[in-house]
């Protein structure tokens, strides 16, 4: 454009990083490399955290330290460019997916505009061809003829420590939500190019402390709190007596008790935060609704798995300590609850990892007779599922004007969407149990739906605008259907999603809550014997 | 020819290159600009939408509270993307330019450059609304920070267990030597 003044503008006139968002006044975009300043990246993991981890059997967590992304020296160990060479080596030998997932692309930019994170930011090293690019070049490089010959003309690149910068960066500023997946006409898993990024840097002491503190609170006390079982048991419980104070209904529930048929398992957060108690009181309701034979474990603790954020071997243990303590307790079967990444880790990895799970009984419901055969090897059944088969065969009392104060549009969460399928059953659920709840526009859900922008770890608040940058194009979908529908509730099926969708709500859509599907089953459940308040606000009343 | 018809005239060239050039300040700005399905491109959209509908209220020299809306569309967008405050709300004040250079392009209007005072206040309001929608937006982001870490989330790494906590403590409670 030649309007002569506008260059002028475009430029700060004061100079400096600004206080406010960490950004410096641009100069021109190719000069800028990754350089990390307050606000745009997590928290490196804390010595001591790292130091633990490495510490325990069958993990590897090498190069504690401290250390700082903000500084010039990482610390890195000397030979560093040989372990993540050697790291990418061994990978590519092990996962053939990843071997294929390098070679095949050829730069067709299906994906280019699909990822939140680039559309939220319009930083190119977002476009998901580019982030794996980043891997890429190093890629061809050093483990392709073409680019051990020709070098940068053959789109390879040297492994530099600016390059392991930038895998930092943007490696963690992917949610592997898989949305631009779905586009790739190849079939391109993108996340997990991500995945292994994110391994390799850890072979050299690079990760955050958001991921990496869950993952060692889990592998001491199972949950990503670090809660103890006493503490666990007491929040249950607090639960179940908010839910007796509200509905008049007992509830009874049990810890760890051999022989139940079935297993519980679902987010700590659930049990924790707002707004996932009010989730959490929808499946104590739920159980105690059906006479269900459940136990609650207080060492499976946790359904969500950051190791997954990690490396394939702390999933695989993180997950095995579910059916684990399944096996232990002998129970027929798990049910899960409303988590995203553990859906992934079940549904993806956990057969290979772990299974199959022979131990246990293909899920059958003892209500209704249904077989899950979609859950045969991994015998976890979801939530979901379980509700959705039981409406359909009429074994809830359901009153949906108990919802009365709830429009709800429905968010399909990225892992339980697009990793397993889970699209239709809480549609289902919320057609019965709230009326006209409304979708939002048709590219924004089911195997489209955009990611809450703050997955994989990444719900931590020192990169805020991050995550507010990320999570728009899902925050924008809400704020159509809120202008057409006065919608005032985000219903989901992920404790992340409760988490971070609440603020990103809090910032983009003032007003508009967010809760799980399973609240919305437990606000109008009529329950046997019940005694309960005016609640004008469901589960959420004070009363 | 006046200049409320040559607004009329040129308000689709005139709105056009106020969205290209507010989406130019994005690193990669191509899709931003091209893409028109607003879900499909949330900033490209949502800036294109909101500038179209200011360009007429500042052009019909409408109360400036009319502006808040389209602004905030804009500036909730951009106080949180990674720009200076001065960048984030640099482009609404690009129409002025952009509306003088092309009026100055044409022969037969260029003489309504002169009439261009009430039009530039407008925007010099829009302007500095924009300013304080963009610290309302931070103060915005603040509060959701602080709400965050009150739900309780933050337990997931500052949390200490309590065993550990006590052990700290009798250790801090031993005397040291030295």
């Amino acid at each position: 454009m030649a309007v002569a003044k506008l260059e002028q503008l475009a430029k700060s006139v004061v100079q400096g990083p600004s206080m406010a968002t960490g950004a410096v006044p641009v100069k021109d975009w190719m000069d800028v490399s990754a350089i990390f300043k307050p606000g745009n990246y997590a928290y490196q993991a804390k010595q001591e955290k790292v130091e633990y981890l490495n510490s325990q059997k069958g993990l590897h967590f090498p190069n504690a330290r401290e250390w700082s992304p903000e500084d010039e020296d990482w610390k890195l160990p000397e030979n560093w460019k040989e372990i993540i060479l050697k790291g990418l080596k061994e990978r590519l030998e092990k996962f053939r997916s990843l071997k294929i997932f390098m070679d095949c692309c050829v730069r067709c930019g299906a994906c280019a505009d699909k990822c939140h994170f680039f559309l939220g930011t319009g930083d190119p090293k977002n476009m998901p061809v580019l982030r794996a690019e980043l891997l890429r070049s190093i890629y061809r490089n050093d483990f392709t003829l073409g680019g051990k010959l020709l070098g940068k003309m053959a789109g390879g690149r040297e492994m530099t420590v600016a390059v392991l910068k930038e895998w930092f960066m943007y490696s963690y500023q992917c949610t592997e939500c898989r949305r631009c997946s779905v586009f790739c006409p190849y079939g391109i898993d993108t996340a997990e190019i991500t995945i292994i990024l994110r391994e390799l840097l850890h072979l050299v002491g690079v990760g955050i402390n958001w991921i990496l503190e869950p993952v060692s609170n889990s592998n001491r006390t199972g949950n990503h709190m670090g809660l103890q079982p006493h503490t666990f048991k007491d929040n249950v419980d607090f639960l179940a007596d908010d839910i007796e104070n509200l509905t008049g209904v007992k509830i009874n529930h049990s810890f760890n008790r051999k022989g139940a048929e079935v297993l519980f398992i679902t987010p700590s957060a659930d049990v924790f935060a707002e707004p996932g108690l009010y989730t959490a009181m929808g499946y104590l309701m739920l159980f105690e609704h059906i006479g269900l034979d459940y136990t609650w474990s207080t060492y499976a603790s946790e359904g969500g798995n950051f190791g997954l954020f990690t490396n394939n071997e702390t999933m695989k243990k993180l997950n095995g300590k579910m059916y684990a303590e399944a096996k232990r307790l002998g129970v027929k079967y798990i049910i899960g609850g409303e988590c995203g990444h553990m859906w992934r880790v079940v549904h993806q990895y956990m057969d290979t990892m772990n299974g199959p799970a022979d131990f246990l009984e293909v899920p059958k419901s003892p209500m209704t007779g249904t077989t899950f055969h979609n859950a045969a090897s991994t015998k976890m059944v979801h939530i979901s599922e379980f509700t959705a088969d039981l409406i359909k065969h009429g074994k809830l009392n359901l009153d949906k004007s108990r919802n009365s104060h709830v429009k709800a549009t429905f968010h399909d969460s990225c892992n339980p969407a697009r990793a397993m399928g889970l699209i239709d059953e809480p549609r289902y659920i919320l057609d019965h149990v709230v009326d006209g709840w409304v979708e939002m526009p048709e590219n924004t859900i089911r195997e489209q739906t955009f990611c809450c922008g703050s997955g994989t770890g990444l719900n931590t608040d020192e990169i805020m605008e991050l995550r507010m940058r990320s999570g728009l194009p899902r925050a924008n979908a809400v704020k159509h259907v809120i202008d057409k529908h006065a919608v005032n509730m985000l219903s989901c099926v992920c404790a992340i999603d409760r988490a971070t969708l609440t603020s990103l709500m809090n910032y983009w859509n003032p007003g508009c809550d967010v809760c799980g599907v399973s609240e919305l089953v437990g606000n109008a459940l009529v329950m046997e014997g019940e005694n309960r308040q005016e609640l004008t606000e469901g589960l959420r009343t004070l009363v | 020819m006046n200049l409320d018809e040559a607004f009329r005239n040129y308000r689709e060239k005139i709105v056009d290159q106020w969205v290209n050039y507010t989406l130019s300040t994005y690193k990669s700005s191509t899709f931003f600009i091209k893409e028109k399905d607003k879900f499909a491109n949330p900033v490209g959209g949502n800036i294109r939408e909101a500038l179209d509908c200011l360009f007429d209220l500042l052009a019909k020299n409408a109360d400036p509270q009319e502006f808040v809306a389209p602004l905030e569309q804009i500036i909730l967008i951009r106080a949180i993307q990674e720009f200076t405050a001065s960048v984030a709300v640099g482009p609404i004040h690009a129409v002025k330019h952009i509306t003088r250079e092309i009026l100055a392009k044409d022969k037969e209007r260029c003489h309504l450059v002169q009439e261009l005072y009430d039009f530039e206040f407008a925007v010099d309001l829009a302007v500095l609304a924009a300013f304080d929608l963009y610290m309302h937006c931070r103060e915005r982001l603040y509060q959701v920070r602080i709400k965050e870490i009150k739900t309780g989330t933050y337990l997931l790494t500052d949390s200490k267990c309590p065993s550990n906590l006590l052990k700290i403590n009798i250790q801090e409670s031993i005397p040291s030597n030295s």
